[in-house]
């Protein structure tokens, strides 16, 4: 039966709308197949979409277009043949251990010896034995985990669904448990015989899955497949598996960091969103890179170093980028000399640095028109009502979150001495000599 | 994360609990005496003035004169909710500045919020009719203090948590920054606590109503208390069987609500934020347009305020200052309390085996009317709760109407629902207990409501995924989840029905008095006869029931709860 596509997903497209009336669309024309025997990883930065994927391929959600097929067949309503191991674990705190795991044999009609069979099997597979009347808050972060394990385990499913699962761990609990999951999958006795991960870590993709999709943003679509051929069991040290990260490192920073696509000199500037980071954050970024040789590195072991993981680097990156600080040949960092030349300014230097870039960049000098256009229509002081600039962003930005793209305006606007933001009011001002 | 973009949205909260859960010891001695010697108080004032017949107020039933009626009803509301106010904002600080007074005053008014304060009505309003013979002061005055304690107990519970939980840092900080008392106040303590004291305003002003309607449709026997305003013109109303005005009466209730949400509540609630910002601009254009004078005003200040801040400390800070204070108000609050209990035990002990029997079947009956109409409620406002709750969208959406329903005054509505019952055959003594869930549902809707929408959305996910049947959802997730708010709709709800049936048990209906045996009749009864010893009798067992069913019974659910079925992992 080797082969046999299992879960698959057509087409889908899915959307939410905000608290504010924007309608955001997450998913776009997904297709994705599941063979059978596959671990499959879903990967890529926040906001792709890959959790609204696996909530759909769960059945949890219906697509808003496009559909799911189990073995060929429209799925409707919940996959009955997976279970799901969760981020936050998921169990319910007033029910124990044994009763948590049991939780999804009800359904299954199973009860009296075969469930408590059942039971006592998944909870000796995750090697939770002696815990079995504990309350989950009696239990640390990764036991409670091996609960969540062991209730999926106890369904026998086909098909095991994870979202995140390491990702509330600390690393040495998680490395633990996820060699451990490799065991399990490759246990006959469980009966799982395929995985999906969603993780946002690229050495959990490569120590877990055979096959990777790199995700990309606005809209969640799929950039990118990569076959993981290395044999399991897998050894995190090996060049083969270090070659392995290197290129799914490669993969991502080209979805991260897209070189610029050449353009004429006197085309209009296209405008592109800037990324949600703090002013504190690309500061550190160019700090951090003066302390290295010509101010340069690789983002993925920039991201080590710094300790953030390599979502946020390449936002900040991105940011930097933008600001005319760093240039991104390839999967390389390297600080420029406007950059060396903020750093080396006072406070009231980098600010005014800032100021000039900002006026520069095209989002925040459409923000600045609309204020300076109130300006020269007598005005004083120049205001606008936040709800007009946010409209201005979702017309604009139909992908992203309008509300968190402005706060981020605002931000950068208070610290350059443009903008200034009255929450009460809710306006945007223009700042004195701005 | 607030913009300020989107309007504050506010969502369903639950009520906290009304009581703390230590355990019984020697404070609860005292307080059960203090209870007991309110009681006592309260039937020896009614005792010592004999109340004369009042001319009963002309209510002029005209649609011209509703809003009028209107702003009768709605001044006292306000007028008691500012009183409440300032009595939240002293209790606060007592409680939370004394160690004393804290481990006084707590205990104190976890009984003041659960005893029923209407069976205390008919003494008070005796009492407070013959001070003012010939005037509706008496009346007013009575009213004013009903409303007042249904609306002072949870404000001021509110203040002095908010007082409690400001992180010791933001004392201190502003302690380095030199700020005054005063200031202090006005710039960290009360914005701290705004939000609770206007969501707590906004429920207190829900059971104002609901005392004021009681207050000014009030009837004992034959004699005619009732004052100007919406609860008598609706009670004319009924007498009359003028369809037309009781709707017109029903409308301005529901206009008065509205608008009180619209024109008080969300004011207040964007305020703290508004007025640091208003604040800021009057003072610069103060600034500027005093230029000149800055200086030279100034001067005077700099040298006065070494002594402003030395007499204040001198005479506020001193403890031997707080000590006195502290030690005075012990003494007063425990020699009233015990000249109050010399006289219950006075009263009482005119009390035959023949009053004392008649006292018990009345409790029994009322205890088991209270007891169902929590059950009644539960039924249904549990599932409903949980249907509301488990969708955001639902429950953003239905709120406002939940809100204005839970604010309406259920005493306007008892005539009408007795009268309708009758004509199917029920009659009050089973009536009762609807009147009664009328009085208590909506605290339990609220608070499952508020638990339920808490759930995180991946324990729903779990349940989904693992295929959980829709009844074991709700086993398993749902109802317990909701628990710990169900335990505390409930204390409110009994509570909301021990008040309920005052009015409930004897109630003037389509113009004849009916009532029926229980605890409630029977203290109205009692008051209508002048049969003190009875009253005190009915008073205190009342409240002791109440006291004490919160103590042994309540505490032991919530702290089950508490332990067991609470979210946070």
């Amino acid at each position: 039966m080797i082969d046999q596509v299992l879960l698959e997903a057509r087409q889908v497209s899915q959307r939410f709308r905000q608290p504010n009336g924007q309608v955001l669309e997450a998913l776009r024309n997904v297709s994705l197949a599941v063979r059978t025997q596959e671990v499959v990883a879903l990967v890529g930065p926040s906001g792709c979409g890959k959790s609204t994927l696996l909530r759909l391929l769960a059945g949890l959600a219906r697509p808003a277009a496009g559909a799911v097929f189990y073995r060929g067949q429209p799925l409707d309503g919940i996959l009955a043949s997976a279970a799901m191991v969760f981020q936050s674990f998921a169990l319910l705190p007033w029910f124990t251990v044994t009763e948590n795991v049991g939780m999804g044999l009800e359904a299954r009609g199973m009860a009296g010896a075969a469930r408590r069979d059942a039971v006592a099997r998944a909870i000796n597979l995750v090697g939770l034995d002696g815990f079995e009347h504990a309350y989950p808050r009696e239990l640390s972060g990764g036991m409670k985990q091996r609960v969540g394990f062991a209730r999926a385990l106890a369904v026998a499913p086909e098909i095991l669904l994870m979202d995140e699962p390491f990702g509330a761990l600390d690393p040495l609990t998680a490395e633990n448990l996820r060699s451990q999951v490799v065991d399990l999958w490759r246990d006959p006795a469980t009966g799982v015989n395929t995985l999906i991960v969603v993780t946002h870590s690229v050495e959990e993709a490569v120590f877990l899955a055979s096959r990777i999709v790199v995700f990309g943003t606005n809209p969640g679509h799929i950039r990118e497949e990569l076959a993981n051929p290395l044999p399991y069991p897998r050894r995190e040290r090996s060049p083969e598996f270090e070659q392995m990260v290197e290129r799914l490192h490669a993969i991502l920073t080209a979805t991260l960091l897209p070189e610029p696509e050449p353009q004429p000199a006197s085309a209009p500037q296209r405008l592109v969103p800037f990324p949600r980071v703090h002013v504190a954050e690309v500061t550190g970024l160019l700090d951090h890179l003066l302390t290295r040789p010509d101010g340069r590195g690789e983002v993925f072991h920039l991201a080590e170093d710094l300790g953030v993981d390599y979502d946020r680097m390449t936002a900040v990156t991105r940011a930097a980028e933008q600001l005319g600080w760093v240039v991104t040949p390839g999967e390389t960092v390297q600080l420029t000399a406007a950059g060396r030349e903020v750093m080396s300014g006072d406070d009231a230097a980098r600010k005014a640095a800032t100021r000039a870039r900002l006026r520069q960049h095209p989002l925040f000098a459409r923000v600045l028109a609309m204020l300076k256009e109130e300006l020269e229509e007598g005005a004083e002081p120049a205001e606008v009502e936040d709800e007009d600039v946010v409209s201005d962003l979702t017309i604009h930005f139909p992908f992203i979150p309008a509300e968190q793209l402005f706060a981020t305006i605002i931000e950068w606007g208070r610290y350059a001495e443009v903008l200034d933001h009255d929450p009460t009011a809710g306006r945007v001002t223009l700042m004195e000599g701005a | 994360m607030d913009l300020g973009l989107s309007k504050p949205v506010r969502a369903i909260k639950a009520l906290a609990p009304p009581f703390g859960l230590r355990g019984f010891g020697p404070a609860d001695v005292v307080i059960l005496a203090l209870v007991a010697g309110a009681a006592g108080a309260v039937v020896v004032f009614a005792r010592e003035f004999e109340a004369p017949f009042l001319q009963a107020v002309q209510i002029d039933l005209r649609a011209a004169a509703v809003p009028k009626y209107t702003l009768y009803s709605l001044m006292r509301g306000v007028l008691a909710l500012s009183v409440s106010f300032l009595f939240a904002l002293l209790f606060g600080y007592a409680a939370a500045r004394s160690r004393a007074a804290e481990r006084l005053l707590l205990p104190v008014l976890d009984i003041l919020q659960s005893i029923p304060v209407l069976g205390f009505l008919p003494g008070l309003v005796l009492g407070l009719v013959a001070l003012f013979p010939y005037r509706n002061v008496g009346l007013e005055l009575a009213a004013i203090v009903m409303i007042f304690t249904a609306q002072a107990w949870n404000l001021a519970l509110s203040f002095y948590n908010s007082l409690k939980s400001l992180p010791d840092s933001l004392r201190d900080a502003s302690k380095m920054a030199g700020w005054s008392p005063a200031r202090r106040f006005r710039e960290l303590e009360l914005p701290a606590a705004a939000q609770g004291l206007v969501w707590n305003g906004m429920l207190s002003m829900a059971g104002g109503w609901f005392f004021l309607m009681v207050n000014e449709a009030f009837r004992l026997g034959d004699r005619d208390y009732r004052l100007p305003g919406i609860g008598s013109y609706m009670s004319v109303a009924l007498d009359q069987r003028n369809v037309t005005a009781m709707g017109q009466a029903i409308l301005a209730m529901v206009v008065m609500i509205v608008a009180v949400d619209q024109l008080l509540w969300r004011p207040l609630a964007r305020l703290p934020r508004r007025a640091a910002v208003l604040r800021r601009r009057a003072y610069r254009s103060a600034l500027r347009a005093a230029g000149p004078l800055q200086r030279p005003l100034q001067r005077p200040l700099q040298f006065a305020r070494p002594v402003l801040t030395l007499h204040r400390r001198v005479a506020f800070g001193h403890p031997a200052v707080v000590g006195t204070g502290v030690a005075a108000l012990v003494v007063a609050v425990l020699a009233g309390g015990g000249w109050g209990l010399w006289h219950l035990v006075l009263l009482l002990r005119q009390l035959g085996p023949r009053d004392w029997g008649r006292l018990a079947g009345a409790s029994g009956l009322t205890f088991a009317r209270v007891m169902a109409a929590v059950a009644l409620s539960t039924a249904w406002a549990l599932p409903v709760g949980v249907l509301i709750g488990r969708s955001p969208r639902v429950s953003q959406a239905l709120q406002p109407v939940i809100q204005v329903v839970a604010s309406f005054p259920a005493p306007m509505l008892f005539p009408i629902v007795i009268l309708s019952l009758e004509r199917v055959g029920i009659g009050l003594g089973i009536g009762a207990v609807a009147l009664m869930v009328l009085s208590g549902q909506w605290y339990i809707l609220f608070n499952v409501i508020s638990a339920v929408s808490a759930v995180p959305e991946q324990l729903k996910d779990a349940t989904a995924v693992f295929r959980l049947p829709a009844l074991a959802t709700w086993r398993a997730l749902y109802v317990p989840a909701a628990f710990p708010a169900l335990v505390t709709g409930w204390v409110t709800a009994a509570g909301g029905a021990w008040n309920g049936s005052i009015v409930a048990e004897y109630i003037e209906a389509g113009g004849t008095l009916q009532t029926t045996t229980g605890l409630g009749s029977l203290i109205s009864v009692a008051t209508a006869r002048a049969n003190y010893p009875l009253l005190a009798g009915g008073i205190t067992l009342m409240s002791l029931i109440v006291v004490g069913w919160n103590r042994f019974v309540w505490r032991q659910m919530m702290r089950l709860a508490q332990s067991r079925y609470t979210l946070a992992q």
